[in-house]
């Protein structure tokens, strides 16, 4: 530490208060150290250095406080400030500690109070906060609520239980402290005593006879037996009888004892200090009982009811459930069945009052005269109905036999009929099973279709049948036939359906095609055809209605088949349209030119929209919605009748528009076609050379194919053929390869 | 009675009783008696906190702020027994 030049010296004592404080202390140490033991030649370095270092101390003397010369003193007395108890766990460094003795010296010293060893810091601590008795929050701005000594508390209940417990000791000896126990009674051990007591006793009532005998012979003597007697009988009477059982309780059931049957009943087992009533128990029934139990607890009740029954008592009342009902005997203890004497009657009539409250208790209370009695009404009034909710349809499912029907076909349906129904005025014919075809007389539009297999064919023909009788019944309402009657009623399909069935599609189609071109006509036969639907059928109700049906799709049941076939004579089917003869006149010409589809009516050739006007919705209009209310709207369209007013007087005005495009040619163009022709007008920039070329060449290949005979090949190939066998005459033409000869001649006819 | 260890980190390590009622000047006096240093130039710290002389130990409260999760946390302390003080020196 002390180095020895003296150049060091000086600096040291130059920089003296600029240096670190364990210099100080150090030299300090060595030097207490040195006035015992001169050892070093170091220190003598160290005690000159010491005692400038002591001048210095003097100079601090001088100008601080008493603290300095604590100091100094501590440092003069050998009592060592620095008994130096080194912490076992301060690693390098010393840790330097005095005892308490020793601060409380130097604690003097500095005029502090000792320290307060005995009650430690903690103690101290919770003796400050006792002071004012409350305790102030960490940011000292509440006072806390000084918590309660739970241990103090659990002393006192302590203390108090067993103060209870002595107090009531007392009370019991007190109680029974003079009652002499057997044991005590019988103090006398001795043999002589005892004899003695029991003679005395013995003599005494000898004595007591004697008395009384002579008692007896005095009241003899004056006639006071009699007294006596009826005295005695009275005694008699007074002894203990059913009245004194009144108010005893029984622990059993009322019902498990029988009527007529005699039961002993015992005082039931009680504590000695039990200041209980006594209770009435019979031993057996007692046992019965717990067997009853064992065996329930053996049983294994489920104790989770899922459904939430409601258990009735005797009575039928609901019982009252409570929650967790099973643990109510461990927790209240076991319910038992009671009853007191001479109360039975009571306790009865108690319980079915009970009963009858119970009932009341839980009903609720309707007054009758509240309801207004009502007549039932067939229908739903439109509350009803708007809580009535209807039931989905059900979709029925289409099979599809891949064809769907359009709107438009639908349409022409009944028209169908009614042509088909023109073309053959003949009653048609029904055998042919293959070819029976079923429709709709009725005027309805259909709204269901329905498609199926063949498979059924046979029920299907039973069912049409039926659904056809159905509806002839429907029209002609007052004949009714026994015939149909008898007639099987499998009535499942509505009678606004139709039925179709691959067959009748078939023939459908068939028919369908010469007539193909002739939609238009359709329209004014229509009419007539509803008509004599309506008048045929009653022109011919009194005969078979089968037969005279006028309508276009007849079915035939197979079990009346042998009847029918043997009225009508087998025709042969007109599946196609009769053919108009020609011959006849221009008119008829014309007819079948139009329904060979060779000319148009002119009525056909646009697209009218009368003709279109039955796809349109019905309801619709446009309007501006702008607007609000209907009267509102109604008011200002009189107000102010602007652009948007209809024209009253074109309120039959359809116009009929067709936007035609044609191009330089004269074609007719379609809408892409069209569409390009403008688009290349508007960006003034053609198709090129080789599209150009393409297009023409495309429509030239058109016209020839429109010019290209339908019965040839392009080549002629037929007509060729017909040629060279009407040159050879022979019904085959021989082809024959260059090499084969004629053996190998293969013919061909044609058919 | 607390004990209280004060440290400078140049050699020097003191452990000084004393009761919770004093104040940080007795404090330092106590220390100054044992190190042998002028009490007026001891400076006791925790941390940031410079510990000033009127003030009993038991009523030192010094504000720890912790960068923990980049929240500062504060944290309270008295000078209890046997906590390690820093000592500079003026």
């Amino acid at each position: 530490m002390g180095s020895s030049s003296k150049k060091y010296k000086e600096k040291e004592t130059r920089k003296r208060r600029h240096r670190s404080p364990s210099r100080t202390y150090e030299e300090e140490y060595y030097e207490a150290s040195k006035e015992k033991r001169h050892k070093h030649k170091k220190h003598h370095h160290h005690h000159k250095e010491k005692r400038k270092e002591k001048n210095q101390r003097q100079e601090y003397e001088s100008d601080s406080s008493d603290v300095v010369e604590v100091i100094t003193d501590d440092s003069q007395s050998a009592a060592p400030p620095k008994s130096s108890n080194r912490s076992p766990e301060a690693s390098s460094q010393s840790v330097e500690s005095l005892s308490i003795q020793e601060t409380n010296k130097l604690r003097a010293k500095l005029g502090l109070k000792p320290l307060d060893v005995g009650n430690s810091s903690t103690s101290s601590a919770s003796g400050r906060s006792q002071d004012d008795g409350k305790k102030k929050d960490d940011l000292g701005e509440f006072y806390h609520k000084p918590a309660e000594n739970l241990q103090a508390k659990a002393q006192q209940e302590k203390v108090k239980a067993k103060l209870a417990e002595i107090r009531e000791k007392r009370q019991l000896h007190n109680k029974y402290g003079k009652v002499k126990t057997l044991g005590e009674e019988d103090s006398n051990d001795d043999v002589e005593a005892w004899i003695n007591k029991n003679r005395k006793i013995d003599e005494a009532k000898r004595e007591a006879e004697k008395r009384a005998k002579m008692l007896e012979e005095l009241d003899a003597q004056f006639g006071i037996g009699e007294v006596v007697e009826s005295e005695k009988r009275e005694k008699m009477r007074q002894k203990y009888t059913e009245r004194d059982l009144r108010g005893l309780t029984v622990e059993h059931d009322l019902d498990t004892f029988r009527e007529e049957s005699t039961v002993v009943l015992t005082l039931k087992d009680s504590g000695v200090l039990d200041e209980d009533e006594d209770v009435l128990v019979n031993v057996n029934m007692l046992d019965d009982e717990r067997y009853k139990k064992s065996v329930e607890n053996k049983k294994k009740k489920i104790l989770y009811n899922a459904y939430e029954d409601n258990e009735f008592d005797e009575f039928g009342n609901p019982k009252e459930k409570s929650l967790l009902s099973q643990y109510d005997e461990e927790i209240d203890g076991v319910k038992r069945d009671s009853f007191k004497i001479g109360y039975n009657n009571v306790v009865e009539r108690k319980s079915v009052i009970h009963s009858v409250k119970e009932k009341l208790a839980k009903k609720k209370i309707e007054s009758v005269a509240g309801i207004q009695l009502k007549l039932a009404s067939e229908y739903y009034n439109e509350e009803e109905l708007t809580k009535f909710k209807k039931p989905k349809k059900k979709v029925r499912k289409i099979r599809s036999k891949g064809k769907l029907l359009t709107a438009d076909e639908l349409e022409e349906q009944p028209q169908n009929t009614g042509i088909e129904a023109i073309g053959s005025r003949r009653p048609k014919y029904k055998n042919d099973p293959d070819l029976t075809i079923d429709d709709v007389p009725s005027v309805d539009i259909p709204t269901d279709l329905k498609l199926e297999e063949d498979k059924d064919d046979l029920l299907e023909k039973a069912l049409h049948k039926t659904r056809k009788m159905k509806q002839k019944e429907n029209i002609i309402e007052n004949i009714i036939k026994p015939e149909i009657k008898s007639e099987t009623e499998e009535e499942n399909i509505d009678s606004g359906n139709i039925i179709l069935n691959a067959t009748a599609e078939f023939c459908r189609t068939l028919g369908d095609i010469p007539t193909y071109g002739k939609a238009g006509n359709r329209e004014e036969t229509e009419e007539l055809i509803d008509y004599e639907k309506d008048i045929i059928p009653d022109e011919n109700s009194d005969d078979d209605c089968e037969i005279i049906e006028p309508t276009g799709w007849n079915s035939v049941d197979p079990t009346n088949q042998g009847i029918d076939s043997t009225q009508i004579p087998p025709q042969e089917v007109q599946i196609l349209d009769e053919e108009p003869d020609v011959s006849t006149g221009v008119g008829a010409a014309l007819k079948l030119a139009m329904s060979k589809g060779y000319l148009d009516k002119e009525q056909n050739n646009r697209p009218s929209n009368s003709r279109l006007a039955h796809l349109q919705a019905k309801h619709y209009s446009i309007e501006d919605k702008s607007y609000g209310e209907e009267g509102d709207r109604q008011n200002r369209r009189e107000r102010y009748s602007g652009p948007i007013t209809d024209f009253k007087e074109k309120d039959g005005f359809k116009p009929n528009v067709k936007l035609e495009y044609i191009d330089d040619e004269g074609h007719i163009l379609n809408s892409k076609e069209a569409f390009r022709y403008l688009s290349h007008k508007f960006h003034g920039k053609g198709p090129g050379k080789n599209k150009v070329e393409k297009r023409i060449k495309k429509s030239v290949q058109e016209q020839l194919m429109k010019k290209m005979s339908s019965t040839d090949t392009p080549l002629g190939t037929l007509n060729m053929l017909q040629a060279k066998q009407k040159e050879t005459q022979s019904p085959f033409v021989v082809l024959s390869g260059s090499k084969q000869s004629q053996s190998t001649a293969l013919s061909k006819s044609r058919r | 009675m607390i004990e209280i260890t004060c440290n400078d980190r140049l050699g020097k390590k003191v452990r000084v009783k004393c009761n919770p009622d004093d104040t940080v000047g007795d404090l330092k006096k106590l220390i100054a008696a044992q190190t042998g240093t002028r009490w007026d130039k001891i400076v006791l710290k925790k941390w940031y906190t410079t510990f000033k002389d009127h003030i009993q130990l038991q009523d030192c409260i010094l504000f720890q702020t912790l960068n923990i999760t980049r929240r500062r946390h504060k944290i309270r302390y008295e000078i209890h027994d046997g906590m390690n003080i820093e000592l500079y020196y003026q």
